[in-house]
C-alpha cells in the first residue's frame, strides 16, 4: 500500500467513527481495519463475560472463548479492553439459535462503553452448503472444521470497535488480520489464528492508543512522524562538549485518532554531522532516549564548526515513516577565545 | 375447556386471557411431550383461523451439538401448544392464517408438513430426495414454494412451485443464484413475501452479506438486489426493500433500496433489531434504537417521518422477523409484538404482548384485535 491510501484509509476510519456509522468504510484494499459506530470501551477496562443461561456452551467451546479472551490480551498491542469470564460477568455469551439473524456463524452486540453479548451458532447447524462442524468439538480432527477460538477472537474484535478487514483481492493479506468477513476453515491459511493480525491491532491502536510510548506502532500503519533538535549551545570552543536534544512524535492529525501527537521513546535516532564545508552527512552518535517521554539526547565534544542534524529512519518492522530534523549548526572557535577548562588542564 | 354461557358472555377479550392462561398452564416450567399430529382429512388449504397462530423453533442440543429442532406450534387465542421434534435440518414458516409450515429431512428425504394447529393435524405436503431447504406458501394460499439444494453436493437447486393441493406438476421459477466472490459461498436462503403479498422475496445470504431476488408470481417480473453493504430482508414493498447493513452484529444501519433505480439510502444509522410492519396507510420500519433493544423507534421506508415509539416497560424486546426471533405469529396490521429477549417464549405466548404503532395501545398476545 502506497502511504497515500493509508492516509485516506485512516481519514475515512475517523469520518465513520465521528458519525456513528456501522459498516466498513468505502472499501480500499488493505489497510487498518475498518471501524464499528457506537464508541469504544475505556482504555484497558476489563469486560467481564459469563454464560448465558440456558444456552450455555459446551465446555470445548467456552474453553476456546476463554482462549480467544486470553489471546486479546497477548495480541492486542493497545490500551484496549481486555475480555475475562466471570460467573457473575455482565456480559453474557450464548450457544445455539441466539439472536443473530441470518449470520452465519456468531455475532455480537456491542453497547460500547456499557456492555456487549455474543452468540456462536451450534455445531451440527445445517446451511445451505452443509453442516457446522467446530474443530474444539471432533474427537478426530478433521478438515472442514471451523476452529472456535478465531471465531471467538474475531467476536471479540468486533466487540472491541473492529469491522471487518478489507483484503486484496487475492486475500494474500488474509493473515493480516482475524477480522474477517469470510472465515476459514481447517486447513486453509489462516484457519486458526490465535492472535490478532497487524490490521487489527492498527485499528485498536488507533482508537485506544499503543500501551507505552515505546510500544511498536503496527505495521499495518504508515504515521508520519516529526523529529526536532536543538543543542544546548550554538558557540564553543574546541573540545567543548555540547547536548543535542531531539524529539519524535507522530505528527497531528484527527485521522490518527489517538496516535495523533504520540510521543516515541526507545526508536533509534541518529545524530549526523556535516563538517562546515562539506556535502555529506556522516553519523556521530546514536541518541539515547530519556525523559521526558519522545526524548533523545547525545552529549558529543566538538572540535569543528559542523551542521548538526537527528535521522529517524523509516523502520522495517512498525508502521512509521522515518523524518529527519531541521539542521542546527555549530560553531567551534579557536581556543585563544574561549577554551573549555577539560581543554585548558 | 367446556364452554360455559358465562365465558360467551364475557367477550373474545376474556376469552383470550384464558387461552393465554391455559397456554401457559400447558407449558410453562414444562416440556411438552413430542406431538405427532394425525393426518388431515382433505385437500391441503390454508386454515383461515383460529387467530394469534405462532410458532417457535430451537435447536436441540445434545452435549453441545444440534441432534434435532423442537418445534413448538400454538394459538394464543385457541389455547393450544404442540411440540413436534424434527431432524436437525429442518425448518418453520408462518403462520398462514391458522396453520405453520415445517420442513424436515433425515438424510434420505424432505418432508413437508402443513399442520393446523386448531384442528390438531397436518399434511404431509411434499416429499423429495432433494433436501427442501426453505418454503412458504402464497398469500393467496395456493401455491407452495420451495428452494431446494442437492442432496450431495448441496449445490443451489433453484426456487421451485407448485399447487398446494398437489394437482400439478413443480415448476422451477428462479434458477440457482450466481456464484459471486463478494458474498461466498451462501450459507441460508430465505423466502418471504412483500408487505401487500405480490412479490416473493428470496434472501441468499453469504456469511455477513445478502443478495435479494425478487418475483411477481403472476407476471414473472424479477430482480435483483446484489450490494455488498446489504445484509439481511427486513421488508419488502413493490418499490423498495429494507435490510439491515452487512453487519456481523449490532448495532447496524438500515438501508433501503429503491427497486426502480437500484439506490440505496442508509435511513438509519445504527439500529438493532426491526421490521417491516404494514399499516392502513404506508408501511412502516419498526426498529430498536440501540442493540438492547431500550429504545423503539419507526420510520418510513424512504428514510420519512422518524419518530420514536414508547418502550416496554417491562423490559420485552421487539419481536423481529423469524430469522431473529426463531418464532413468529400472525399479527394483525399496524401491530407489532413484544416477547422477552425479542421471541415468542417457550412458555406459550404470556409474557408476550401487541403494541399498535399508531397509538401505543398495547393488549396481552392472545387478545388480538379484530
Amino acid at each position: 500500500m502506497i502511504p497515500s491510501e493509508r492516509i485516506r484509509w485512516l481519514a475515512a476510519l475517523a469520518v465513520a467513527a465521528s458519525l456513528g456509522l456501522s459498516v466498513a468504510a468505502p472499501a480500499a484494499a488493505h489497510g487498518p481495519d475498518p471501524v464499528l459506530g457506537g464508541g469504544r470501551f475505556s482504555q484497558n477496562e476489563v469486560l467481564a463475560f459469563r454464560w448465558r443461561s440456558g444456552a450455555e456452551p459446551p465446555s470445548a467451546i467456552k474453553t476456546a472463548i476463554r482462549n480467544a479472551a486470553a489471546d486479546v490480551g497477548e495480541s492486542k498491542a493497545s490500551q484496549a479492553a481486555t475480555f475475562a469470564y466471570s460467573s457473575t460477568g455482565a456480559n453474557p455469551i450464548g450457544y445455539g439459535t441466539g439472536t443473530c439473524g441470518v449470520n452465519g456463524i456468531g455475532c455480537f452486540t456491542r453497547s460500547a462503553p456499557d456492555s456487549f453479548t455474543m452468540w456462536l451458532r451450534e455445531h451440527g447447524r445445517v446451511y445451505d452448503w452443509g453442516t457446522l462442524r467446530w474443530c474444539q468439538m471432533l474427537t478426530t480432527l478433521t478438515n472442514g472444521c471451523y476452529d472456535a477460538e478465531t471465531i471467538a477472537l474475531d467476536e471479540f474484535g468486533h466487540v472491541e470497535v473492529l469491522d471487518h478487514h478489507d483484503n486484496y483481492a487475492d486475500d494474500s493479506d488474509y493473515t493480516d488480520a482475524v477480522v474477517q468477513t469470510f472465515s476459514r476453515t481447517r486447513p486453509k491459511t489462516g484457519w486458526n489464528m490465535h492472535g490478532f493480525g497487524p490490521c487489527d491491532t492498527a485499528t485498536l491502536q488507533v482508537q485506544y492508543d499503543i500501551p507505552l510510548a515505546s510500544s511498536p506502532v503496527s505495521s499495518c500503519l504508515d504515521l508520519a512522524t516529526v523529529l526536532t533538535l536543538g543543542a544546548s549551545s550554538t558557540l564553543l570552543g574546541d573540545g567543548g562538549v555540547v547536548t543535542f536534544t531531539s524529539t519524535l512524535r507522530t505528527i497531528t492529525s484527527t485521522a490518527y485518532g489517538r496516535l495523533s501527537t504520540q510521543w516515541l521513546a526507545k526508536r533509534t535516532v541518529r545524530l549526523q554531522q556535516r563538517p562546515a564545508g562539506a556535502t555529506t552527512w556522516s553519523t556521530i552518535a546514536t541518541m539515547t532516549s530519556g525523559s521526558p517521554t519522545g526524548s533523545y539526547t547525545a552529549s558529543v565534544a566538538l572540535h569543528t564548526t559542523a551542521d548538526y542534524r537527528a535521522v529517524f529512519s523509516t523502520p522495517t518492522t512498525e508502521g512509521l515513516r522515518g523524518d529527519t530534523s531541521p539542521t542546527v549548526g555549530v560553531d567551534v572557535m579557536p581556543c585563544t577565545y574561549i577554551c573549555p577548562l577539560s581543554v585548558e588542564g | 375447556m367446556a364452554e360455559s354461557r358465562w365465558f360467551r358472555r364475557a367477550g373474545p377479550g376474556v376469552a383470550a386471557l384464558g387461552a393465554v392462561a391455559l397456554v401457559a398452564s400447558t407449558t410453562l416450567g414444562a416440556r411438552l411431550a413430542p406431538w405427532q399430529p394425525p393426518s388431515c382429512v382433505g385437500v391441503p388449504h390454508v386454515a383461515p383461523g383460529p387467530s394469534g397462530a405462532w410458532y417457535r423453533i430451537d435447536p436441540t442440543i445434545v452435549e453441545g451439538a444440534r441432534t434435532g429442532q423442537r418445534l413448538t406450534v400454538g394459538s394464543a387465542s385457541a389455547g393450544l401448544a404442540h411440540a413436534l421434534d424434527l431432524e436437525a435440518e429442518s425448518f418453520a414458516a408462518g403462520p398462514f392464517g391458522g396453520v405453520v409450515l415445517s420442513g424436515s429431512d433425515d438424510g434420505s428425504v424432505s418432508q413437508l408438513s402443513l399442520i393446523d394447529i386448531a384442528a390438531g393435524c397436518a399434511w404431509t405436503i411434499d416429499r423429495s430426495g432433494d433436501v427442501i431447504r426453505r418454503a412458504t406458501i402464497s398469500p393467496d394460499g395456493a401455491t407452495l414454494i420451495e428452494f431446494r439444494v442437492d442432496r450431495t453436493t448441496r449445490a443451489d437447486l433453484g426456487v421451485w412451485r407448485r399447487p398446494l393441493d398437489g394437482r400439478g406438476d413443480d415448476e422451477r421459477i428462479l434458477p440457482p443464484i450466481d456464484p459471486d466472490r463478494r458474498f461466498g459461498p451462501t450459507w441460508l436462503t430465505e423466502l418471504s413475501w412483500s408487505d401487500d403479498g405480490s412479490l416473493l422475496a428470496v434472501q441468499s445470504c453469504g456469511e455477513v452479506s445478502c443478495r435479494v431476488r425478487w418475483l411477481d408470481p403472476r407476471t414473472n417480473d424479477a430482480g435483483i438486489v446484489r450490494d455488498p453493504s446489504i445484509g439481511d430482508l427486513v421488508g419488502l414493498t413493490r418499490e423498495r426493500l429494507v435490510a439491515h447493513g452487512a453487519c456481523r452484529g449490532l448495532p447496524c444501519p438500515i438501508r433501503s433500496v429503491d427497486l426502480g433505480s437500484g439506490t440505496v439510502a442508509t435511513i438509519v444509522a445504527a439500529a438493532g433489531q426491526a421490521t417491516l410492519v404494514g399499516t392502513d396507510d404506508r408501511p412502516q420500519v419498526v426498529y430498536e434504537l440501540d442493540p438492547d433493544g431500550s429504545g423503539i423507534g419507526s420510520i418510513e421506508i424512504d428514510g420519512t417521518g422518524a419518530r420514536t415509539l414508547p418502550i416496554d416497560r417491562a423490559g420485552r424486546r421487539l419481536v423481529a422477523g423469524p430469522d431473529w426471533a426463531g418464532s413468529a405469529a400472525g399479527l394483525p396490521p399496524g401491530w407489532v409484538a413484544f416477547g422477552p429477549e425479542g421471541r415468542l417464549p417457550l412458555a406459550g405466548p404470556l409474557d408476550v404482548v401487541l403494541r399498535r404503532i399508531t397509538d401505543g395501545r398495547t393488549v396481552p398476545f392472545g387478545e388480538v384485535p379484530r
